[in-house]
């Protein structure tokens, strides 16, 4: 190995420590997002119930991650909608929740919720709403984030 | 102040009364007023329940110790064990609200055990948050310490490398002997 090569290694060996060196103290850049997943009654995804009587308890879990970069602090919110019920990622569904669930995660961490409801209201194709929304530490209010899950299902009268 | 005294029917009657009398009839007044309070009391469910309030007041106390941990986190403090006591207080509460109407005794004692967890949380909170900033203070040091030291290393090679690979090199085949061949 002649000398240029060798001074050539030794630089980049060196680059490579020092960025070794300093990078737990470098300012984390990653993409901040909340998660939100809604859990058949064996904690997987399906198996969701698709016809329940109207008053029927059954039981779901709500699977909430947290990578916001700091703890936060979620609200899961659950709704009774139908068809014409407008949701979207900025809007959540004017109706008033029947079931909240409230709960603190630190950063990169996640938990499962288990959710025992029933639906109040027979007919068909009603939906079942889950809305995430998140304490905004500044204006000491929750907002919602834009996260929201669905289960379609048609509700027989008891 | 509402003014009972057309529904005791007393005050007509207070009028033409004797005045060694007044003083039993202010006696029944208030007796009756005592009665109508007890009643409206008992009677009442939102009075009985746990009050909104006290809802309101355990809600409080829960966002102020979340900004607290919130805060401690960013500072490099260890929350585990705050974000714990936070979800054990929250439960809590949804205990409340779901025994309100039944056990309303209960609810009221949840919700004051969920202030004074989240009270509690807040109050350790600020002693985390020193704890990390300290932690992070000493990884600072560390690692410029750490990429100083690498680079001392690199200039002294590239300096003496030569040098000192060659005293390595004499002292490795100290007892080398080159024979001739042929």
């Amino acid at each position: 190995m002649d000398r240029e090569t060798g001074v050539l290694a030794l630089g980049v060996v060196t680059m490579l420590a020092v960025l070794a060196a300093i990078y737990p103290i470098l300012p984390a850049n990653g993409e901040n997002f909340s998660e939100l997943g809604v859990l058949g009654p064996g904690q997987k995804i399906g198996g969701y119930p698709t016809t329940v009587a109207a008053g029927q308890q059954f039981t779901l879990y709500v699977y909430v991650g947290n990578h916001e970069g700091q703890a936060a602090y979620y609200q899961v919110l659950l709704k009774e909608g139908n068809q014409a019920t407008v949701i979207s990622n900025s809007t959540s569904a004017n109706l008033p929740p029947v079931r909240t669930s409230s709960l603190v995660l630190e950063d990169n961490s996640s938990s499962i919720i288990p959710v025992s409801l029933s639906m109040s209201t027979a007919g068909l194709n009603q939906r079942l709403i889950f809305e995430l929304w998140m304490f905004n530490s500044t204006s000491t209010s929750f907002s919602y984030t834009g996260l929201w899950n669905q289960i379609w299902m048609n509700v027989t009268a008891t | 102040m509402y003014d009972f005294s057309h529904v005791l029917g007393y005050t007509n009657r207070n009028a033409h009364m004797r005045p060694e009398n007044s003083g039993f009839s202010r006696l029944k007044v208030a007796l009756l007023l005592a009665i109508v309070v007890l009643v409206l009391e008992v009677g009442s469910p939102l009075v009985s329940a746990a009050s909104q309030p006290s809802f309101i007041g355990a809600s409080s106390a829960v966002q102020s110790a979340f900004v607290a941990v919130q805060t401690a986190g960013k500072d490099g403090g260890n929350i585990t064990s705050l974000v714990a006591q936070l979800n054990g207080a929250l439960a809590l509460v949804q205990k409340a609200s779901e025994e309100n109407s039944s056990d309303p005794a209960q609810a009221s004692a949840d919700l004051q055990s969920a202030s004074n967890i989240a009270q509690g949380v807040q109050s350790s909170a600020a002693g985390v948050a020193q704890q990390g900033i300290s932690a992070r203070q000493l990884q600072f040091e560390v690692s410029i310490a750490s990429a100083v030291v690498i680079v001392a290393i690199a200039v002294a090679l590239y300096l003496y490398g030569d040098r000192i690979y060659r005293r390595l090199w004499f002292r490795m085949y100290r007892g080398h002997v080159v024979k001739k061949v042929g």
